[in-house]
């Protein structure tokens, strides 16, 4: 039997369950920020206490600021310029036929069979001939281009009837102005998906940061948030609270990032186009 | 306005069948040309080709006399109606009607105005801030129509405008085309499966079969002289009668043809006439409005006539005769189809 949403057991029943399971997803994150604002001495000692030590911390001694200005940087424009160049190649590929066009499709699709640490040793070589290591270039170039953006606009571009960029066209427009002023609008869900997907991916990245970056104030959260683990040899304890502040900086901007783009999400926007 | 000129044009889609076979049409500017044929003959196809969005097999195409086979549609100087409509359904009405001025830069103030007297005409005010999704066909269709009205085009192309319109929406819509193109003096190529939209619109109608061109003439002209059988029988309604001519009854003209009559040919006695007739039983008949149609069971075949609604009509099964106007008899050749 279905559950009865509109009596108001049902209703208790469901919104129960959806608590719970609320509740585990986020447990963890509640856990971490509740326990960015111990202080590391009552933590140990079990005690409660409520402190923004922890941030001023991070902020001050461990350069956490500067690293988060760092990874706003590098995935902002990651994001953009990853977006912008996959949405071009992808209404290449969804309308062009162009000779080599499919076998560049299959190249782009090939890419993403291929693990991002196959790729880590040649990009590394790559940049340091180009002089690029150690710098915010450095950071951003080898992730603009993305397969799976590429990829997935491009079905996504498909989908669309070709008769839009038709009319376009009889509008008088060119094939620039068709794919901003048509096909962009109406893949915005798609669009905005993907730039959630770069940007996250970005934001998360790790082993590349660490690779490629040696001066301590090009450091993007990921890379500044590892070494947390890391100093102070002598002490055999880690400062738990401390990590927890400074994770805590690096996962909200991701939350209110997800929150502002999240109504872009909405789908079915090509109907009534076309018959 | 600008004239189309079409030569020996052929078109097959990729990996498809031919689907025109050296199609010759020649549209002078200002014209109001209409084309009419079977679904599946081609009629859109030739008009994607002269828009600019499919590309001859082989052919040249002329507007305005120079060679266009080359330009790009946005350079056609063309509005178009597309048979699906396609609107972009991120835009409300208004920017769907006023997206060709803002690409050719007129100031938002005028281009609002203009947009607003297109949907004024198309009865559509109400709606300029909604988005196709929430529209009805209907006014979808209206809408496609105001977005190729609100250029002065040179040359519009109408893929079936009016098919989803009510019927009293189409007369006046019908009314608006013809006054815009009495106004513009714009070159209009049309497409329709409606007989009476056809005959009242054009100055001249192309009817197609299978991607050949069957006729090219003013309306007048297809009715009382098609070409070949297909035309007779495609235009006018209810369709021409078919029969044999050495099975007429008091036929006195050559025999071996097709003879082609028009149900109006046909006049209705409930006794046999002085005059030769064809006896037949009354099978069906329809009210069109005015007039009853008449199907008829006769040793020649099915035989359908018009008979106006304020005669005694016989009833269904009942015999009846029906005297031919031989002088209205069209002679089609009895295997080409051809007009004899
Ligand atoms: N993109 C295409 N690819 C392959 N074949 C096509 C394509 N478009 C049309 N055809 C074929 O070409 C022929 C003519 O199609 P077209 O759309 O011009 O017909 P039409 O006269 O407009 O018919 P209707 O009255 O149903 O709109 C049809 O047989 C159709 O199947
Ligand atoms: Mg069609």
């Amino acid at each position: 039997m279905k559950p009865d949403l509109t009596s108001s057991r049902g209703m208790w029943v469901m919104n129960a369950l959806v608590l719970a399971a609320g509740l585990m997803f986020l447990s963890p994150v509640l856990y971490s920020i509740w326990m960015s604002f111990q202080t590391a001495d009552a933590y140990y000692a079990g005690h409660l206490d409520f402190t923004l030590s922890n941030y001023e911390l991070a902020v001050a001694e461990y350069n956490f600021a500067r690293y988060l200005l760092n990874s706003l940087i590098v995935s902002g424009v990651v994001t953009l310029a990853g977006i912008a160049v996959a949405t071009m190649a992808a209404y290449a590929f969804a309308r062009y036929r162009f000779p080599g066009g499919n076998l560049a499709f299959a190249a782009v699709v090939a890419t993403l069979m291929i693990p991002s640490h196959i790729t880590l040793i040649p990009n590394y070589l790559t940049l340091a001939k180009a002089g690029l290591l150690d710098s915010y270039a450095g950071l951003i170039l080898p992730a603009i281009s993305s397969g799976f953006a590429a990829f997935f606009l491009r079905q996504y571009i498909r989908g669309i009837p070709r008769a839009l960029d038709e009319a376009a066209y009889m509008d008088g427009a060119n094939a620039f102005q068709v794919l901003w002023r048509v096909i962009v609008p109406i893949s915005k869900p798609a669009i905005f998906s993907m730039g959630l997907h770069l940007f996250i991916s970005e934001w998360n990245n790790y082993i590349w940061p660490l690779v490629a970056i040696g001066k301590e104030d090009l450091y993007t959260l990921q890379v500044g948030l590892a070494r947390l683990y890391r100093i102070n040899p002598g002490e055999d304890v880690i400062d738990w609270p401390l990590v927890m502040a400074a994770s805590t900086i690096t996962i909200l901007p991701v939350l209110l990032g997800f929150v502002l783009v999240e109504r872009h999400l909405v789908r079915g926007i090509t109907m009534g186009a076309v018959k | 306005m600008s004239s189309i000129e079409l030569t020996q044009i052929r078109k097959s889609y990729a990996n498809g069948p031919e689907v025109l076979h050296g199609v010759d049409l020649s549209i002078a500017a200002g014209e109001f040309v209409v084309i009419v044929g079977p679904s599946g003959c081609g009629k859109s196809t030739l008009l994607r080709l002269i828009a600019g969005l499919e590309s001859a097999s082989s052919g040249d195409i002329m507007i305005g006399g120079t060679r266009a086979n080359d330009l790009a549609p946005q350079d056609r100087d063309i509005a178009m109606i597309f048979q699906n409509y396609a609107l972009y359904p991120h835009m409300t009405v208004e920017q769907n009607i006023a997206f060709g001025l803002e690409l050719r830069r007129v100031p938002k103030r005028e281009r609002l105005a203009r947009a607003r007297e297109v949907a004024e005409m198309l009865q559509l005010t109400p709606y300029l801030d909604r988005k196709p999704g929430a529209l009805s066909g209907g006014q979808r269709q209206r809408v496609a129509m105001g977005r190729a009205m609100a250029r002065n085009s040179s040359t519009f192309l109408m893929d079936e405008p009016l098919s989803n319109l009510d019927n009293a929406l189409r007369v006046a819509m019908r009314t608006e085309i013809k006054e815009l193109h009495r106004q513009l003096g714009a070159t209009i190529v049309f497409v329709t499966h409606d007989q009476t939209e056809a005959l009242s619109l054009a100055d001249r109608i192309a009817v197609m079969k299978d991607g050949h061109l069957q006729q090219f003439d003013t309306p007048g002209a297809i009715y009382d002289r098609p070409a070949n059988r297909f035309v007779a029988g495609f235009l006018g309604a209810p369709t021409m009668n078919f029969v044999p001519a050495e099975a007429l009854e008091g036929w006195t003209g050559p025999r071996e043809v097709e003879l082609g009559l028009r149900p109006e040919a046909l006049r209705l006695h409930r006794a046999r006439p002085q005059a030769p007739a064809i006896e037949a039983r009354l099978a069906l008949t329809e009210m069109t409005g005015s007039e009853f149609v008449l199907h008829c069971e006769s040793p020649l075949g099915r035989l359908t006539a018009v008979a106006p609604r304020a005669e005694g009509l016989p009833s269904p099964g009942e015999a009846i005769w029906l005297e031919y106007d031989a002088g209205a008899a069209h002679l089609f050749d009895r295997d080409s189809g051809a007009r004899a």
